[in-house]
């Protein structure tokens, strides 16, 4: 069952200081499954953030449609959670209560919340943390709490942009793998965006590749899961998808 | 912390009066400073002034605080009204307090109203003023962030831009209450009969140095105190706990 829905997806920016139009997202048309994890990957300025902000209703779409379970998106909203790449965690808030701040605003009351952000929270293995505040946290616990935040509120897709992309590279695939094992428990519907490639392949059901605005191809991806690097990094198959993707990417 | 400088001071003070041998008319000595503060404190003089100078701040101060803050919140969350409204807050902020009195007493006559007027005006502008700073540095993806949680005006209001701008809020709160508290006893000097203010003006027309000397202790003192006890303490269990504060 399709959950999202973007049809001829269009968004053109006015540019102040050149005086002129700069159209960043031409022509995109995509269904997402609902429980599907897919990867969109592009040479940088093809418009990857431009659709996924247009998705979050965080910018209004020039032409197109974006349909969430049949109803067109206007603004922000809980049903599309948002994990973002600088984290946008409260920093005024605890660990417990940004995760926590979802299900407060929906009216849930308090124990019932605790208890739904402590069960995400040792999900992520952030149990410990709970009481602290994200300054004390390093930056692959805060955006582990990014995450949860967003799951938390239990929204119909999770959309990330270069979520992963400000850690350290060892960290960075310690909260791929943990990704990966969330997403088999609890099946939420993610748009993925990254520069990464092999991150891509590694995480997705299906990979879209983005051109200068456009859908360049899209490839799926079959490997077993749970998925772990020691495994896939040797695999003959992640290997060939990877870089049969890098090749769309590296023609785009 | 900061009472042994002041202690040295006294020290030096305590030397200096009698190696030289001041005119008590010019600079009274340690004693009778002293002596001075028992005897205002014994015939409830000194408590009345302290309280009269005491409620007048705190009055002026939460009505400057309770209207500034939504102001600047609202200025703060639309970039054009920020941006157009900015230089007049400046503006306003560089006249707060002392340069008002005058005309205060024109529209209050002289007493409670004028005073508490100039304390609100010095309280006000730069709390408005560092409240719309504060508003419009909170990142645009913790907005968001909050928006795509499920918040609407109110949440967002207060969950995200009060706890938000709350580091220049405090910082605001500090710069205007020091405005404040030196256009009080300039405006007690002028426009009243009790009071810290009142108390040296008074002073000084019977050559009483030693009151003189007593009350700007205490000025400097109660300062102090309200800045150690109540400010900084309000910003380490916020402000250095979330990890916002900009060392200065
Ligand atoms: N606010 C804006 N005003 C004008 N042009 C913009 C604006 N935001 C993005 N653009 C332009 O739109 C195009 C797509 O930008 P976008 O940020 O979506 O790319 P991206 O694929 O996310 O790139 P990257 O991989 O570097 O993050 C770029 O040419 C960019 O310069
Ligand atoms: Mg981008």
């Amino acid at each position: 069952m399709k959950t999202l829905s973007l049809k001829n997806l269009q968004k053109t920016y006015f540019d102040p200081y050149a005086g002129s139009q700069v159209t960043a997202v031409h022509d995109v048309s995509l269904d997402v499954e609902q429980g599907e994890f897919v990867s969109v990957v592009g040479p940088s300025g093809c418009g990857k953030t431009t659709i996924l902000n247009m998705i979050a209703g965080f910018i209004p779409y020039s032409g197109g449609e974006i349909l969430l379970d049949g109803i067109a998106v206007n603004g922000p909203g809980p049903d599309r959670g948002v994990v973002f790449q600088s984290f946008a965690l409260f920093p005024w808030k605890t660990v417990l209560d940004n995760v926590s701040f979802g299900p407060k605003i929906r009216g849930v009351p308090k124990a019932e919340r605790d208890r739904i952000a402590r069960e995400y929270l040792e999900l992520a293995g952030l149990s410990h943390a709970a009481d602290r505040y994200p300054n004390e946290l390093s930056g692959g616990m805060q955006q582990r709490v990014g995450v949860v935040r967003a799951l938390a509120n239990n929204p119909a897709v999770l959309l990330m942009d270069e979520p992963f992309a400000s850690v350290d590279a060892q960290t960075r695939m310690t909260l791929q793998e943990e990704l990966t094992r969330i997403w088999q428990q609890r099946k939420p519907t993610v748009i993925f965006i990254t520069h990464d490639v092999p991150e891509a392949v590694f995480l997705a059901n299906r990979v879209v590749v983005l051109s200068k605005g456009r859908v360049l191809d899209q490839i799926k991806v079959d490997l077993p899961r749970p998925r772990v690097w020691d495994d896939l990094m040797q695999d003959e198959t992640f290997k060939r998808l990877s870089s049969q993707v890098l090749q769309m990417v590296r023609s785009a | 912390m900061f009472v042994a400088p002041l202690l040295a001071l006294v020290a030096v003070w305590a030397v200096v009066v009698p190696l030289f041998d001041v005119n008590p008319r010019i600079f009274p000595s340690v004693a009778s400073v002293a002596n001075a503060a028992l005897d205002t404190i014994r015939d409830g003089s000194l408590f009345r002034h302290i309280g009269a100078s005491l409620l007048r701040v705190g009055l002026g101060t939460v009505i400057g605080v309770v209207t500034a803050v939504p102001l600047g919140i609202a200025m703060g969350v639309s970039p054009a009204i920020s941006s157009f409204l900015t230089p007049l807050f400046r503006f306003f902020s560089v006249l707060a307090g002392i340069a008002w009195i005058p005309i205060a007493t024109l529209w209050f006559g002289y007493g409670f109203g004028a005073i508490v007027f100039v304390i609100f005006n010095a309280v006000f502008f730069v709390v408005a003023y560092n409240t719309l700073l504060g508003v419009s540095t909170i990142p645009m993806t913790i907005r968001n962030a909050a928006a795509s949680l499920g918040a609407g005006r109110w949440v967002m209001l207060t969950e995200v831009l009060l706890p938000g701008a709350l580091p220049n809020i405090v910082t605001g709160v500090r710069t205007g209450l020091g405005f404040a508290w030196r256009g009080l006893i300039a405006a007690e000097m002028i426009a009243t009969n009790v009071g810290l203010g009142y108390m040296l003006f008074v002073a000084r027309d019977f050559y009483r140095t030693e009151v003189i000397v007593l009350g700007m202790i205490v000025i400097g003192l109660l300062w102090l105190l309200i800045d150690r006890l109540l400010l900084v303490p309000l910003e380490r269990a916020t402000i250095e706990r979330w990890g916002l504060v900009r060392r200065t």
